[in-house]
């Protein structure tokens, strides 16, 4: 009986011992393939986007995780080469320009950050530190923090033994990759790596209205480029970069003012204003001097602040540790904004003067001490912004389909993020600052999640335009923001 | 009595467990069951009834003792939409098991019993690292019911039965990552655990048997509403900013086990032969969202919900039992269980698809009384496929978006002893 029953149900165990064994399922890998691009050599031409800025500053592992770099690979996977980036050195020069860490949040839940001083070279303070390492042979990532298009075609950006440290004829980051002694521009410099590039990304722009915007509108440097302007640099890149054939991909320039740079301070301060009973504010606006009877000095409604449930005024992060002073007489906000522009220390009197400030003014609520420009983006000023990016895109997007290229619409996708947030993996990513783990610590840079988002939508549309299959990345697998 | 002598057979040699079913219900009830494709409703096996059609029992000639125990070997291959290697489950085996006794008298028309059987159950644990961390790491939801039985046959044809539910032990776990991260990098990690509530709710059966070939059987096992009260809430690896923002230290959560109605058709042929067809209808569109609630804020607020927007599902199952020999009775069965699961909703506690389910049994019989009942499943869930844009569209970005592909194979082994 016993033997009979083994034998009537070995056959029975000994299929069960295979299935057993050969339970594993496996998901095939997804065929990784170029279609009609080549990615033999990419190189990646921007601004500090481009470069992997973030928390207000260029360093090691910015870079280390800067689209460009995240871009290349994935081209590796469809035979892509190698991708050279101008990286600040590990063992010493890691902290590149310098940037800001998050310590902390204040007992109103403000978020305390520290800067970590920069051991590259060039101090933004001082013209006379010592240049950043060189870094002169062919490179595959060309990112240039703060190079705005209308700066492309300025001979010695890069030299300073010739120019003075002055953002728009001297750029440190461009000396950086530039040789001794050397006058070329940035658009010569493109032109000798696009000699042999076979693929591209381009993302120039944003320097050219966001320096205004994050300015306040209270700069007279950083002005809004002229249209005809960006149209004609915009057709030089696009053409140098596909003189040789190479495909790529061009991107618009973002809707600035939904980054957090702009939309922090303000629903906090509105909060404040609505819970104390305060009607209004009375800030400063452009750039131009005048008293407090002029037509610099505008008026606000509390209502007016942009918050979720509406207004239109914003309020810039660096303005942050001055809104609370708000209410009272005080001049810390002018020493900062006059301490900016770099002057020698004895004219901060003059300075007020020709504004019309008297410190002993309640700040923000009487024209005698109005809220300064620098602070607020106010509705005329946005206007003036997204007229030019409507204009910038536009002129972006005519050479790109004349040239029939992939466009990345960056403010398609900035817009939707700021409206939405981003969903990856179970993780809901949002345009707040901080939380919202997309945007760095100065709140107009990604993080390196919200750069691989970057990647990802890019592959998106070379996969779309070139028929290649590039594999995505997981956003989750690159850092947002450290909470110590 | 040829009746007599098919119940007999039946009470006998059949002894089964369905398969696993959707969701997150586990048909393994008996174990002769399990070898034919989990059919029982229209079928008097043994005393299992209880569970697949209380009013099948008093039609169980046997009175007896049985128990069984499964193996769940779950394998499953899962693909991020975003890309990266293939991720494999850790390995884990769950062990649904079946108690039953069974009395009345020997030629009564009566019957009564105490079934105890685990319904609902899921336990998976992801690799470390994967893409839906954040959405889930670990699961181990366990269930148990203790259902007292009894069943009265009306005519010789006719009889119907009813158990009270009784689920006497509810248990989650549920485990994931916390977007938030540290200053080096780590991400914090939140892990709930709680036991169900003592609820109630009913199994009731008719079977009606027009021929000694043809047996039909109705069951209905009433929906329990799972309710765990003051679960624990335990936070690890969180910074000291990231902490003050998860204060939350005990939840409640109300996960349905849902109702099911079935109906089934046996079919004897010969005396040797027995042949059974179910159809089982799980109403799971009592599965709307899974909603939790806390004692404190975690990370801004003190509930949350998750859709899930379950849909009432068929299972069809066919099987049947040969006895070869006096003492040897082989078993066959197939089962395709339609997934509760809609498109673009589906997360990593119940990775579902549609299952097809081939099974294979065995009982053997030693002496008048005592008897083992062997059995094994293949379970093969489709591949099945989530994008992004699939979890926009639904509002269900609250999982990772990729491709799963599972499969099970379940060996189940029960003891019965008959008087």
């Amino acid at each position: 009986m016993n033997t009979k029953f083994l034998k009537n149900t070995t056959p029975f165990l000994a299929a069960g011992a295979l299935l057993l064994g050969g339970c594993q399922p496996d998901i095939d890998a997804p065929k990784v393939d170029k279609g009609s691009a080549d990615f033999t050599r990419y190189i990646a031409v921007g601004n500090s986007l481009t470069a992997g800025f973030m928390d207000n500053g260029l360093y090691l592992e910015g870079q280390q995780n800067s689209y460009p770099s995240i871009l290349a690979q994935q081209f590796q996977q469809a035979g892509g080469g190698e991708f050279v980036q101008p990286l600040f050195n590990q063992a010493n020069q890691q902290n590149g320009s310098g940037f800001l860490r998050l310590t902390g949040f204040d007992a109103t839940g403000s978020p305390i950050t520290t800067f970590v001083p920069g051991n590259a070279g060039r101090i933004p303070s001082s013209p006379a530190s010592a240049p950043y390492t060189k870094f002169t042979g062919p490179i595959n990532n060309l990112g240039v923090p703060g190079i705005r298009l209308a700066d492309i075609q300025t001979a010695k950006f890069g030299n300073i033994q010739t120019t003075p440290l002055n953002a728009a004829t001297f750029n440190p980051y461009f000396e950086r990759i530039t040789p001794d002694g050397s006058d070329v521009s940035y658009f010569q410099r493109v032109k000798a790596e696009a000699a042999t590039a076979t693929f591209f990304t381009t993302w120039l722009g944003n320097n050219d209205v966001l320096g205004f915007a994050t300015s306040g509108g209270a700069s007279t440097t950083s002005t809004i480029t002229r249209t005809d302007t960006f149209t004609l640099k915009s057709q030089r890149i696009i053409n140098v970069l596909t003189a040789n054939g190479a495909k790529g991909v061009v991107s618009t320039i973002p809707d600035v003012t939904g980054i957090p740079f702009f939309t922090t301070v303000g629903p906090r301060l509105k909060a404040t204003l609505v819970a104390n009973n305060v009607p209004g504010l009375v800030i400063q606006t452009g750039a131009a001097a005048g008293l407090a009877n002029s037509t610099n000095r505008k008026q606000i409604a509390t209502t007016d602040i942009r918050d979720a449930s509406g207004g239109r005024q914003l309020f810039t992060l660096t303005g942050a540790p001055f809104v609370s002073l708000i209410g009272r007489p005080t001049g810390r906000p002018w020493r900062f904004v006059y301490a900016q522009s770099g002057q020698p220390a004895a004219g901060f009197p003059l300075f007020l003067a020709a504004y019309g400030i008297d410190t002993l003014q309640a700040l923000g609520v009487t024209a005698q001490n109005p809220f300064p420009s620098a602070f607020v983006l106010d509705d005329v000023e946005q206007g003036q912004v997204n007229t030019a990016t409507t204009a910038f895109n536009n002129a972006l997007r005519t050479q790109a389909l004349a040239k029939n290229l992939a466009i990345f619409d960056a403010n398609v996708f900035f817009t939707s993020v700021s409206n939405n947030g981003f969903a990856t993996n179970g993780v809901r990513n949002t345009a707040a600052f901080i939380s919202g783990n997309l945007f760095s610590l100065d709140g107009v840079h990604p993080t390196p999640r919200g750069y691989a988002a970057i990647a990802n939508e890019m592959i998106k549309v070379i996969n779309a335009k070139y028929g290649s299959s590039l594999q995505l990345v997981d956003p989750n697998q690159y850092r947002g923001v450290l909470l110590p | 009595m040829t009746l007599k002598s098919l119940l007999l057979v039946g009470g006998a040699l059949l002894t089964g467990t369905a398969a696993s079913a959707g969701g997150y219900q586990v048909t393994l009830a008996g174990q002769k069951n399990n070898g034919m494709g989990g059919v029982g409703v229209g079928l008097s096996l043994d005393q299992a009834a209880m569970f697949y059609n209380p009013g099948a029992l008093a039609m169980v000639k046997d009175r007896g003792v049985q128990v069984g125990v499964n193996a769940t070997i779950a394998r499953q291959a899962f693909r991020a939409e975003a890309g990266g290697a293939q991720r494999e489950l850790q390995n884990t085996t769950s062990t649904p098991f079946n108690l039953y006794a069974g009395f009345g008298p020997a030629e009564g028309k009566f019957r009564a019993g105490v079934a105890v059987y685990t319904p609902f159950g899921s336990q998976l644990k992801y690799a470390d690292g994967w893409e839906g961390r954040f959405a889930l790491t670990d699961i181990d939801l366990k269930s148990i019911y203790v259902q007292p039985t009894v069943s009265y046959a009306i005519t010789d044809q006719v009889s119907v039965g009813a158990g009270l539910m009784i689920l006497a032990y509810g248990a989650v776990n549920l485990q994931r990552d916390i977007p938030a991260q540290n200053s080096s990098g780590g991400y914090g990690h939140i892990e709930l655990d709680g036991k169900s509530k003592t609820k109630f709710g009913y199994n009731v059966g008719v079977m009606y048997k027009p021929s000694e070939k043809l047996s039909v059987g109705l069951n209905y096992r009433s929906k329990i509403n799972a309710t765990v009260e003051n679960g624990d809430v335990t936070f690890s690896g969180l910074s000291n900013t990231a902490a003050a923002s998860f204060q939350a230290t005990k939840f409640g959560a109300t996960l349905p086990l849902p109702a099911t109605a079935s109906v089934g058709i046996g079919v004897m042929p010969n005396e040797k032969l027995t042949l059974g067809f179910d159809v089982n209808w799980t109403e799971w569109s009592a599965y709307e969202t899974l909603n939790f609630t806390f004692d404190a804020p975690v990370n801004g607020a003190t509930s949350s919900s998750s859709k899930r927007y379950y849909e009432d599902a068929l299972t069809f199952r066919i099987g049947g039992q040969y006895q070869l020999t006096s003492g040897l009775t082989v078993r066959a069965g197939a089962a395709y269980d339609n997934s509760p699961v809609r498109d673009g909703f589906v997360t990593p506690e119940t990775p579902d698809a549609d299952r097809r389910t081939a099974t294979i049994g065995a009982s053997y019989k030693f002496g008048e009384h005592f008897g083992v009942d062997l059995s094994a499943q293949y379970v093969n869930l489709k591949k099945r496929t989530e994008t992004q844009n699939d979890l926009i569209n639904n509002g269900t970005t609250d999982r990772v978006a990729g491709t799963y592909k599972t499969v099970a194979v379940v060996p189940g082994i029960g003891l019965n002893y008959t008087f």
